[in-house]
């Protein structure tokens, strides 16, 4: 079981980042997130999401996902660019276990449902 | 103040360079809730220094639906009255994120200038080497030379610069809800922009019960039949302009959000780029971001083809001079007339609404109806309502026209929650009617 | 709750000197202000941590653990500062992860005899990871100095096995064979009720680097190695990892002279292992039992600054901190890692040493004026305001694809060394302001 996320229905409005803050620290932050919207390609309207899970980063690109396994070295030819193992020492997604009520918050906050569970 | 706030407010004076921070007293939040409430205190507090007074709303930042926004209070050189701008995209958030609930800018510099806003901690640097620049380079500049791709910025180009009465203040790249020339504003203060970041944390006093209700409120938010829609085009044909989806549609790339605004009202068209593409685009600016659908349909309205409309709206935010006044005033059809009108643009602009909340946003219902008549008078007084208790609460201004869920009610109670103030309709009334008056 | 809050009441009291008592219950460790028969008597320790040259980031979590605990008076030490007999000054001295190999020729025959004097004079020794192989036998240049304890390690292969998982943490070169790192991540123990180990037998612990270790006779066994968690990632071959680590030695107490030497595998003092950080605790109560009058006192060079300097201060270093973590937070989306000596340092390791300054930043305004030696300040600041450039530079040659590993190797150096001084400052500063 794992999240899933459909980048294309994103709409680049950053809730899940917050509520994945939010389950970590009590509080209204994006630091702890393990699930973040890649939005530094602003002028390209080029935007996405990461997660980390324990093992895996999966990258949800417009152009279809990428699931990298933690650690494995970065394609050399790839510009720098949200890849292979951003947010090492950030924890891994914990599928909110500890929030009976709602399941995982990212789910349950993306307005859009592009975050789902598989 | 202890919760929803960072608790600070920051007082500079360009003239003195002095930087000054206070303390957010509860019982200021007590009597004035937040957003424009306390942001026009402080302009009159400040009024004779001419102040330009930044902040957010009691929710901004936070799990409430489309808690999106900021606002700028300042004197409008186009009204010569006190106006309240919206600040959106992600700007709005970043204020508080950046370490402050307000911020007084007052005072003429003697030398450009711009104000380096970051955890907590404001600097005023030095902007020689960005004046003479437009919004887009200069944004670049300021993101390069900070090491920062995500730096939040309120933006003059030439047209603030040069003191048009049109100029608007832009953020990031973009053009912005600012009808109101206080690019002007920025420009007469030698103030070129304002920098924003921060990583900070807003504490909520009772936050299972927030994140609790403010679940509830999106869940009644996607019943909505506008959750199936997205972007700036669907907005107009909601206001009953026809055509608008098939003509923008050709050069469409993508639409989103605000901060946790659940319909996406800006759309991205992609000019010098295949707009379908879904990668990554190698085109170092291939088009630009439209939130402004009033300024969109004028350009329409002047006869321009999309792509010709989408071309002058990247002119006018490059520019930082209000689109929408450019397509009045210029009168012209061909985008290099409109683009050769930016210099000495001049006329007056009619400005709906009483004129201290953005026209920008669409002065009438979108998607849903909010139970009015119809009746011109009782549309217009509802909007003022409606924007005044968006600018208190930091929602997202057009977000507030088309969704009834997001109810005074509803952002009260959040309030309370959040705040654990005794936060009341009757509070929330006073404060409107000071508004409005 | 605050889990380390009754070993920070006992560490108010005790620099006040109140009695307080460690002896082994029925169940437990008990601590008490009666003396038993069977009690040790507990003293307020004076505590190196080592954070020179091979070490990594791992330092700081013993920094994170005995603050949360209260033991304030702490020494941040590099090489140089061990070479010239600080240590004698202490009670306990603790080396957490790093390069081995990088820290033995950093300290040098020099530092190993100093480090066998304080031993043997009663001291004890913290090992974690690369601070455990340390002080282990070996014929290797710069690691022979340092043959304190006869500890075989089970993690020593001549044929490397075939890595599974994130080569580039998988082994290091060890003369003509490899130390391999068979898993990483949490990793079940079993205490075996030796003091001062002591409590619910079975704990969770991560395992980054350490070894398995086969004890000499001399050694007490204190934990072993009992078995694998979901969260753990294996870098080899699942059978290869249990052969190679289960039933092994997680955690030995090994006598040297007068004192003790605490090797452990795994890192028991990470800042989200409380259990594991409270046995870390028990041992320096247990085992500091060095009379403060054959040490020196701590050297008390430190002056206090002005109000108004002080707060300045504060304010600056906010202003810098805040500047390079923003970078910093960005580079954290960068598929990028340097490696520097025998380590690969990722780009979110930056923000580890940058946040470990900037979260103490309140707490330290909270305290007043600031204890520092004369011309620290001078020094953070001017170290502070290179580390913000550095990171800018970093980042606009990653945007261009340049070659970055110059600026990342200076950077990491410069930001292990003015987090030195910052501790240095910030320890000076709350022993001497004890109330906040």
């Amino acid at each position: 079981m794992g999240i899933k996320i459909d980048a294309l229905k994103c709409i680049n409005c950053m809730a899940c980042e917050m509520a994945c803050s939010y389950h970590r620290d009590d509080g209204f932050a994006f630091l702890s997130a393990c699930i973040v919207v890649y939005r530094a390609r602003e002028k390209q309207d080029y935007f996405g999401v990461l997660i980390k899970e324990e093992e895996f980063l999966k990258v949800a690109r417009p152009e279809g996902l990428e699931v990298n396994r933690i650690g494995e070295a970065a394609d050399p030819n790839k510009k720098a660019d949200a890849s292979v193992k951003p947010m090492l020492l950030r924890e891994g997604c914990d599928l909110c276990e500890d929030m009976d009520d709602y399941g995982p918050m990212c789910i349950a906050i993306c307005p859009v449902d592009a975050i789902t569970l598989e | 103040m202890e919760y929803l706030s960072t608790d600070k407010i920051l007082v500079i004076d360009l003239a003195t360079s002095k930087i000054e921070e206070t303390a957010l007293d509860e019982s200021l939040v007590s009597e004035k809730i937040g957003g424009a409430g306390i942001t026009k205190h402080l302009y009159e507090k400040h009024l004779n220094d001419d102040p330009i007074v930044i902040g957010t709303g009691l929710l901004t930042g936070t799990t409430c639906p489309a808690s999106a926004s900021g606002l700028i209070t300042a004197k409008s050189p186009v009204t010569g009255k006190m106006c309240h701008c919206p600040v959106i995209y992600k700007v709005g958030i970043e204020i508080k994120f950046s370490g402050y609930d307000y911020i007084v800018v007052k005072g003429v510099s003697d030398k450009p200038v711009y104000l380096w806003i970051h955890d907590g901690v404001a600097d005023i640097s030095d902007a020689s080497g960005i004046w003479g620049k437009d919004v887009w380079e200069s944004t670049d500049s300021l993101r390069k030379f900070m090491g920062d791709d995500l730096l939040q910025t309120m933006m003059i180009g030439k047209a603030g610069e040069n003191r048009s009465d049109y100029a608007q203040i832009c953020y990031n790249y973009w053009s912005s809800p600012d009808r109101f020339g206080l690019g002007k504003l920025f420009g007469s203060k030698k103030l070129k922009a304002l920098a924003f970041r921060g990583m900070g944390l807003i504490e909520v006093a009772d936050h299972e019960n927030f994140v609790r209700r403010s679940l509830e409120i999106l869940k009644e938010i996607k019943t909505n039949d506008f959750m199936t829609k997205k972007g700036i085009a669907e907005i107009a044909s909601a206001m009953g302009e026809a055509g608008v989806e098939e003509w923008l549609e050709p050069i469409v790339h993508r639409h989103s959000a605000d901060y946790f605004t659940p319909y996406a009202t800006n759309t991205a068209v992609f000019l010098d780029e295949d707009p379908k593409r879904v990668e990554e685009s190698k085109v170092a600016e291939p088009g630009v971001l439209i939130s402004d659908v009033l300024a969109l349909l004028a350009f329409k309205k002047l006869g321009l083809s999309a792509e010709d409309a989408g071309r002058a709206l990247k002119a006018c935010a490059k520019y930082g001079i209000d689109p929408a006044a450019v397509a009045e005033l210029s009168g012209k059809s061909s985008l290099k007339e409109i683009v050769d009108s930016f210099d000495g643009l001049s006329g007056t602009v009619t400005l709906k609404g009483k004129g201290s909340f953005s026209p920008w946003c669409p002065l009438k219902p979108i998607f849903n109806d909010f139970g009015l008549s119809g009746d011109a008078a009782e549309a217009e007084a509802w909007w003022e309502r409606r924007q005044a208790v968006a600018m208190i609460f930091g929602i997202q201004p057009i977000f507030s026209v088309m969704c009834p869920e997001l109810s005074e009610e509803n952002m009260l109670e959040l309030a309370a929650i959040g705040t654990e103030l005794d936060l009341t309709q009757e509070i929330l009334d006073r404060v409107v009617a000071d508004l409005l008056k | 709750m605050n889990l380390y809050q009754s070993n920070a009441d006992i560490n108010i009291k005790l620099p006040q000197g109140k009695a307080g008592y460690i002896s082994k219950g029925n169940t437990d460790i008990r601590i008490s202000g009666v003396p038993d028969p069977e009690c040790r008597r507990m003293r307020y320790p004076r505590i190196g941590i080592y954070a020179g040259s091979g070490t990594s980031h791992s330092w700081l979590w013993f920094v994170d653990m005995f603050e949360r605990m209260g033991f304030h008076a702490v020494s941040v030490l590099d090489a140089p500062a061990v070479r010239s007999g600080r240590l004698q000054q202490m009670d306990v001295l603790a080396v957490s992860g790093g390069d081995t190999v990088a820290i033995a020729e950093a300290l040098g025959e020099d530092g190993a005899r100093q480090l066998a004097a304080f031993i043997t004079g009663g001291g004890v020794y913290l090992g974690a990871c690369a601070g455990a192989y340390l002080v282990m036998n070996s014929s290797k240049p710069h690691l022979c100095h340092f043959n304190f304890a006869a500890v075989k390690i089970t993690n020593l292969s001549k044929r490397l096995p075939t890595c599974q998982s994130m080569p580039h943490k998988f082994s290091i070169a060890y003369g003509c064979e490899h130390i391999f790192h068979p898993v990483r991540e949490a990793v079940g123990l079993r205490l075996t009720g030796v003091p001062p180990f002591s409590g619910e037998p079975a704990l969770l612990v991560p395992l980054y680097g350490g070894p398995g270790m086969l004890a000499p006779p001399e050694a007490q066994v204190l934990a072993r190695y009992d078995h694998f968690t979901d969260k753990t990632v294996f870098l080899v071959d699942k059978d290869l990892a249990e052969e190679t680590l289960i039933s092994t030695a997680a955690a030995l107490r090994v006598p040297m002279g007068n004192g003790q030497m605490y090797l452990f595998g795994p890192h028991f003092e990470h800042p989200h292992y409380h259990r594991a950080n409270r046995l870390v605790a028990d041992a320096v109560y247990w085992d500091s039992r060095r009379n403060p009058d054959e040490c020196s006192p701590v050297a008390r060079d430190a002056l206090q600054l002005p109000t108004s300097e002080s707060a300045n201060l504060i304010h600056s270093l906010r202003r810098e901190l805040s500047n390079s973590r923003i970078v910093a937070a960005g580079l954290e989306m960068f598929p990028v890692w340097w490696l520097i000596g025998a380590k690969a340092y990722e780009p979110e390791k930056i923000r580890v040493f940058l946040d470990a300054m900037w979260r103490r930043l309140k707490p330290l305004e909270k305290r007043g004026r600031i204890w520092a030696r004369a011309g620290v300040p001078d020094l953070l600041m001017a170290d502070a305001c290179e580390t913000t450039s550095l990171l800018r530079q970093l980042k606009n040659e990653l945007d261009q694809g340049s070659v970055t590993d110059p600026t990342a190797r200076t950077l990491f150096h410069l930001l292990h060394r003015n987090t030195m001084r910052f501790f240095e400052l910030y320890f000076q500063t709350i022993s001497n302001n004890l109330t906040p």
